[in-house]
Parts: structure tokens; sequence; C-alpha cells
């Protein structure tokens, strides 16, 4: 029973690839950033976006919960802000963060599937034989 | 919310219809009034905090939409920064409080609030910033690389394409431009008294420097290299609006500009060849450029000096105002040149005036007038002086020295569209031969 899955969400990594751009260029890169964003959600293949703020919490422990402050990832690496796209298939998903103008500037992008069920549901569904011994019970626990 | 959620407000605009170089003009902007601020042995930093400004917006806008006003954004950024900075560092020391106080009473929206304090920053503050950068006592090489900078808003790799040189030639340019203004205490003011006008002629001149730069066969990149015209005549005009740089011979430099621009859609062919002035489609000229250099050159004709750009404007409206190559004012052209030869006594000016000589008394005064500059340098090894030779020697039927002429200037050229144009042209010859 393997459903198509549609929604696919992009993280944009790398939040001070502008640095060392001109202001020309920042607004040559802001206008096609702006171009291409409207012309996904103009035909329904972005459904949200949004940019995330550089400071948070990150929450962890065991037993006892220790907050501290983050995210601590590299500016490279930090994660500027997501998509959720509404497309057909994977590739089509890949092919637009392909068309990222920011890519030019160092940014990158990781396209990731959202899934209706989770991983381990999944993966019940697609292997029935060998998952037969397990209840769904015991695996979404 | 992200502009999703708020498809009311969806007509907000794109940012593909944001002004024509806007952050170029903001940074410009920002910069000096924040070099008025902190003072310009700290003009790096208003650098910087432009900069930052910038980014802040490009990281905010794609995602929300453009502001109504992105120029007051861009502003209440730039200040919000600058008070940030003054909170957090210790660079200012007894000023600290002071700066701090300037910086709260900068308005961030020009359009709507009438304060005669930032009024006067915004009309001041570039004009400051363009004497203090074309200071005397700063490298003329510098001169440029630090006005393009902080007044126009281009970054070091920008001026390095545009001046053919490595970026790392520019920054270094650059640094030892700001290095200068500190060492030498150079002031951020327009100066007045006996010194207004010989610093007048030094930003002129920085100006004039700037314009031909650009203006030069189209070597490069012919976009950037197009912008700097642009640049110099949008500076230049500022300098001629305020009462300080209102003088004749700023507008008789202004003039020149706009005269000379106008012609540049017409220097090349579809294939990008350089075109002669004979070859060019008149057609193509911006003739509301030649309206307004025609009317500054008019504002030029005031008091009793006249200067190498009031001379060189002339010149140029002379071939702006014929309707084609053949009606064009060659004994005029001639006089203004004979003028011309007395204040600047440059071969390549002697060579010019040869041009116009030929074509009031024929190619063999033409020749003749050159045969008595040929030696000068830095003519022997500069390729036009081949280029009019052949010129004058193929009107005479000369066709054998006019290619060997050709042939000389081949070697001295590399700009491929001049290489191309030269090749086309002895090819005609040996034609004849």
């Amino acid at each position: 029973m393997e459903s198509p899955i549609s929604e696919y969400i992009l993280l944009f990594r790398g939040t001070d690839w502008g640095k060392d751009l001109s202001p020309q260029e920042i607004q040559n890169v802001m206008g096609q950033f702006n171009h291409w964003m409207e012309r996904l959600s103009q035909h329904g293949k972005l459904k949200v976006g949004q940019p995330l703020a550089s400071k948070g919490k990150i929450i962890s422990g065991k037993t006892t919960r220790t907050v501290a402050d983050g995210p601590f990832a590299e500016s490279k690496e930090a994660i500027g802000g997501y998509w959720l796209l509404k497309v057909e298939n994977f590739d089509e998903a890949v092919k637009i963060a392909g068309e990222c103008p920011l890519l030019n500037y160092g940014s990158s992008i990781e396209v990731r599937p959202v899934l209706e069920k989770c991983a381990h549901m999944q993966w019940f569904d697609e292997h029935p034989a060998d998952g037969s011994a397990l209840t769904y019970e015991q695996v979404s626990g | 919310m992200s502009k999703f959620q708020d498809n009311g407000n969806s007509s907000t605009g794109t940012v593909s219809q944001l002004t024509e170089h806007l952050f170029r003009r903001e940074a410009g902007k920002i910069i000096s009034v924040l070099t008025g601020f902190f003072g310009i042995e700290r003009l790096h930093l208003a650098e910087e905090i432009a900069q930052e400004a910038l980014v802040r917006a490009l990281q905010t806008w794609p995602w929300y939409g453009i502001p109504d006003n992105p120029a007051a954004w861009i502003t209440q950024t730039a200040k919000n920064l600058a008070l940030d900075l003054l909170r957090r560092e210790k660079l200012f020391r007894d000023k600290q409080s002071e700066i701090a106080v300037s910086v709260e009473q900068w308005s961030t929206d020009s359009v709507t609030e009438e304060s005669p304090l930032f009024e006067t920053e915004i009309r001041e503050g570039p004009l400051r910033l363009m004497f203090a950068c074309c200071h005397p006592l700063i490298p003329q090489e510098s001169q440029s690389a630090l006005a393009l900078k902080t007044l126009c808003g281009f970054s070091a790799a920008e001026i390095a394409r545009a001046f053919l040189t490595t970026e790392a030639a520019i920054t270094k340019r650059l640094t030892r431009a700001r290095q200068k203004i500190r060492e030498l205490h150079i002031p951020f003011e327009i100066p007045s008294g006996w010194e207004l006008s010989l610093r007048l002629d030094g930003v002129l001149q920085t100006l004039y420097l700037l314009f031909n730069e650009g203006y030069k066969a189209s070597s490069g990149e012919s976009l950037v290299r197009e912008e700097l015209c642009s640049e110099a005549i949008r500076l230049a005009t500022l300098l001629a609006k305020h009462p300080v740089g209102n003088q004749p011979r700023t507008h008789a430099l202004v003039a020149l500009m706009f005269l000379n621009g106008a012609r540049l859609p017409a220097r090349v062919d579809a294939e990008g060849n350089i075109l002669r002035l004979r070859e060019q489609n008149r057609s193509l000229w911006n003739r509301a450029m030649i309206n307004r250099g025609m009317l500054h050159l008019s504002q030029s004709a005031a008091g009793d000096e006249i200067s190498e750009y009031h001379l060189q404007a002339g010149i140029s409206a002379c071939h702006c105002t014929a309707v084609d190559y053949s009606s064009t004012n060659w004994p005029q052209i001639l006089s203004l040149y004979d003028r011309l030869v007395l204040i600047d006594d440059s071969p390549i000016v002697a060579l010019n005036r040869a041009v116009a000589l030929a074509s009031v008394d024929g190619p063999e005064a033409g020749i003749k007038a050159i045969e008595s500059i040929r030696n000068r340098q830095p003519l022997a090894s500069y390729y036009l002086l081949y280029v009019v030779l052949a010129e004058f020697e193929s009107q005479l039927d000369e066709f054998q020295g006019a290619a060997n002429h050709l042939r000389q200037a081949l070697q001295l050229t590399r700009v491929k569209s001049e290489q191309m144009a030269l090749s086309k042209r002895l090819h005609e010859c040996e034609e004849f031969l």
C-alpha cells in the first residue's frame, strides 16, 4: 500500500552567505529569490515558507532536562528558513531546490520527504510478511 | 507571519519592483550620515553597518514581502545596528553618549519628517564624503575607488571589474586610503574660503577620471563600465545642485558627461564592434541626455573662466547637435581644440586636434600635424595614432601605408572589439592593393 509522497520540506542552510555581497548583488539576489518564490506559490507548489530566528534553545537529557542556548551549528550549517512544498514527486522537489538563487552564493538546501506515517509504520506497510510476528501496538507504543 | 498566511496583503509589491540601485543608493546615504556621527576616522565602521543593514533586508524581505517604505526600513535597521554597537562596544570613549544622542535623532523617514538636522546631514553628507575621498593627499588611484565604495555602494570586486584589476589590488587601495584619512586627520567637511576652489578642482578631476574610466573603449565588462559613467554623472549632478559646487566649471563637467554619455548606445554594433562617429546610427543617441547636457552647458557659460571641461563639452556639443556626420561643424571643433591644446598639452589632445584639422584642411594637413607630435610619449605606443594615420592615408588612396599603420595599431591594442574593427578595416584596405 504505497501512497505517493507529495509533501517535501526544503531546509535552507547557511545564514552568512550574504556578508560578502555588494549592495547591488544583495538587491539582485533578493529579486531573484522573491520572483522564484512568487512563481512557485502562484502555481500552488509552495504551501508555507518561513524564516527561522538565528537563536533558540536546545532541550536534552534522559532523566533531567537540560536547556541550553542554541543552535550551535556553524552559520554555514545553520538553518535560515524552511519551505513546505506540495509537488508530484521527489524529483520535482529536488529540481525546485536546484533553482534556488541562493545556491550560487554558498547556501545549501536539504530536501526531505514529509511522511504521512512515521517511518516504522511505513516499513511495516511495505514489508507485511517480515513484520507479521509483531503487532502494531508493540512498534508504535 | 509570512506572506503566505497574509494573502490579503499580497499586493505589497515584489522585490523586482524596487527602485533601480536602491540598495546602492541607501548604502551610500547611510555611510555618509553615519560617518557624520562617528567621525571620518571610523569610515569603515559606517560601511560595515550599511552592509549589515542590507544583509538583514535580504534575510527578511523575501519571506515577509517588501515593506511599504523600503528605504526607511533599511535606515531604521542601520540606526538600530548603530545604537547596538554604541551600547556594546566602548569604541568612542568620551564621545559615546554624544554620538548616541545624534544617532537617536536620526530620522529614518526622510520623506515625511522634516527634521532640519537630518536635512542637513542628507544634503551635506555625500558632499563632505566626496571632499574627503577626493582629498589631494590621498593617491589619485585610491580616490576613485574610495568614492565608488563609500558613495556609490560598489564592492571591491565590482570596482576591480570596472578598473580591470584584481580585487586584492582594490582592497589594498581602499585600505591605504582609509589609513591616510586617519593618519592625516583629513576632515569630514566641505572646505570653505580660499581652500574651496582648489579642493573643488580635485573633486571635479576625480569625477572626470571616473567618467573617462567608464567611457574608455569598451574593454572589460561593458555593463559595469557604463555604470561608472552613470555614477560619475550622478555625483557631478549632486555637486552642481549644491551651492558650494554650483560653479560654471562644475556645470561644464556635467555637460561634458551628459553629451558624451548620450552617444554611448551607438558606439558599438550588434556584434560588439566599435563604430566610428561617421558609422554611428545617430537615432540611438540619447536625446534626453543631450538636452540635459545642453542645459548644463548653458549654465556653464557664466563668469569669466573657460576650463578644459568647457572646451571638451563644447566639442561634444558640436557632435551631438550635428544631424549627420557630413554636417559636423569642424571649423568650430577645430577652434575649440586650438584653445584646448593651450590648457592641456597632452599629446592625446593634440592627436584629436589633428583629426579636426584634417576635416577642415584635408588629410595632408592632418598627417603633417601628426608628424610634429608622433615622437611624444606615450603617443608612439598609442594604437589610435596609427589608426588616425591610416585613416588619413586611405583618404589619400595611399592604401599600402594605411595597411601598414593598421597592422601596427593591431599590435598595440588587446581589446577584442577594437581588434575586430581594425581587422575589418585592414581587410578593406588590402582589397585596394
